[in-house]
């Protein structure tokens, strides 16, 4: 027990006399003189239920903040009134509206709802037996879930490491992180089955990228971690997923990777817009963001390792025969440029063009190009 | 009866097995998107899918993409956009290289046009229910234009 408390509540004695009290009836009520100005509240559209943002009225509203929290230091949700006194402070260290938000964030997380799936039930696992795939298909892809098995790991840890410093009156970006843990976990459980599902199960880990997800969840700030995760590693994973639909051995598989595509989607989204934000209201953190980068997308270049790398083209070329690798170095040549491409035009709409020129990721761009040339010789 | 395509008829009958469909569409979750399909070749044509909430609530064609707010536009040569439907109607669901995704992406055979990013976002936010209100396709009789 680190906490203890100010006050032993099982000894207080006012409080006991009063609950004495209570039961014989004798009620205070002064708590019903709280009562507050109405607000009218209700589904803007019906079909949609009662959202997130029909609930953004009078002081219930995030406009109504202040652009840093100073008077919340526990979990008061926003809008209620504030304990004039004793309130425990929980220590939130991310206070400042641009320290967490996004453009959008409620529609986000109202989306995220509406989104789910299930693991279980919703990917048709039973049709894998109708279909004969070749072991060395079959190994490449687990190999290739083992990586993505180990990557969805954390992106579930980093929101979850920071929702609590966030300050509760920022609580639809709250939900909305928490959605994305639930989708994250729910990414790990897919691939993790689909390695087991036909016997080969999770093949190899790897140290090159668990170093490169190390770099996410020790960013020193929400907003570095966010943009490590969001923008800069989901956006490649979002590349990498679209390009996995095509090389899927089965139905099956096409179907897994389109509904984690949706939700992985929705968290560069949610990514784009918070930088965006940030970058809109807070430039001062520029510089910071660029330095950060720097580095990270040096890390990133971790998650590219030889193991992942083979069996993507063995996938993409579908065998080991010449032919099939060529063809396979091509494929996977030609999605890699599109996830450095990407990345860049989201850069640059979130207010970060420069990264186009001074991102180490171009080295790694140009060697790519000149590889695949060799390859095509 | 067979339904030209590309037509507004044809979009609509997309629409109406869509919304006919809620068990579906629901469970794929809330969809927010004007879409924008263009079918180029010699008669080259425009068409605006609006979809909200579960539905696809209006299908119209548009003269210039201006005449409506597209989120984003897949654009292809009709004979394409036949591949794709004929891959659809064959297996049911279009083979790997032809679902929307793929298309979009592996060899950008079908071009993504928007202007602005959230919309072009939405195309991968949205793709399991846009790609299944095409899927509507699967049994119906097509008559090319
Ligand atoms: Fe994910």
């Amino acid at each position: 027990m680190s906490y203890y408390g100010t006050n032993d509540y099982s000894y207080n004695s006012d409080f006991a006399l009063r609950v004495r009290d209570m039961k014989k009836g004798n009620l205070d009520l002064g708590w019903l003189d709280q009562a507050r100005e109405r607000f009218e509240v209700r589904p803007r559209d019906p079909r949609r239920g009662l959202e997130v943002s029909d609930c953004e009225v009078g002081p219930y509203a995030i406009d109504a903040m202040p652009e840093v929290i100073r008077d919340n230091r526990g979990i008061t949700p926003r809008g209620a009134i504030l304990p004039v006194s004793y309130q425990p402070d929980l220590g939130p260290t991310l206070n400042r509206k641009t320290d967490v938000w996004a453009y959008r964030v409620q529609r986000y997380w109202e989306e995220a709802v509406s989104r789910q799936w299930n693991v279980s039930t919703d990917v048709p696992w039973q049709d894998l037996a109708k279909y004969d795939i070749p072991l060395e298909l079959e190994i490449a892809f687990c190999q290739l879930c083992t990586l993505l098995s180990e990557v969805e790991m954390i992106a579930t840890d980093l929101p979850a490491k920071w929702s609590h410093h966030m300050n509760s009156y920022f609580q639809e970006v709250k939900g909305f992180i928490s959605s994305q843990c639930l989708d994250e976990a729910r990414h790990s459980e897919v691939f993790r089955k689909r390695a087991l599902a036909n016997g080969v199960g999770l093949l190899k880990a790897s140290v090159r990228s668990e170093h490169a997800l190390k770099g996410i969840l020790e960013a020193d700030s929400y907003s570095e971690g966010s943009v490590f995760l969001h923008v800069l590693g989901e956006g490649f994973i979002l590349t990498l997923f679209r390009s996995s639909e095509f090389i899927s051995p089965t139905p099956v598989e096409q179907r897994m990777f389109q509904l984690v595509m949706q939700d992985e989607a929705r968290h560069v989204s949610y990514g784009l817009q918070h930088l965006k934000y940030l970058m809109d209201n807070a430039p001062e953190h520029r510089a910071q963001i660029n330095l950060f980068l720097d580095e990270a997308e040096k890390l990133l270049t971790g998650l590219f390792n030889s193991e992942q790398l083979e069996a993507m083209i063995v996938l993409g070329g579908k065998g080991t025969k010449p032919e099939n690798i060529r063809r396979g170095v091509e494929a996977v040549g030609a999605f890699q440029g599109k996830q450095i491409l990407e990345y860049f035009q989201r850069c640059e709409r979130a207010g970060l063009p420069e990264r186009r020129d001074r991102s180490p990721l171009l080295e790694l761009q140009h060697q790519m190009i000149a590889a695949l040339q060799a390859a095509q010789a | 009866m067979a339904l030209k395509f590309p037509s507004v008829d044809f979009f609509r009958e997309l629409a109406r097995r869509m919304n006919a469909d809620r068990a579906t569409f629901e469970k794929l979750g809330f969809c927010d998107a004007v879409m924008g399909v263009r079918v180029l070749g010699k008669a080259p044509h425009l068409y605006a899918l609006t979809f909200e909430v579960y539905d696809c609530t209006e299908v119209r064609e548009l003269g210039d993409a201006s005449e409506a707010e597209l989120d984003f536009t897949l654009q292809a040569p009709a004979e394409l956009w036949r591949e794709m439907l004929e891959s659809i109607r064959q297996h049911g669901q279009p083979a790997p290289q032809y679902t929307l995704n793929s298309l979009s992406h592996i060899g950008d055979r079908m071009q993504v046009v928007y202007e602005d990013p959230e919309g072009h976002d939405k195309l991968y936010r949205f793709m399991a229910t846009i790609q299944a209100y095409f899927d509507n396709a699967r049994d119906l009789e097509i008559e090319w234009a």
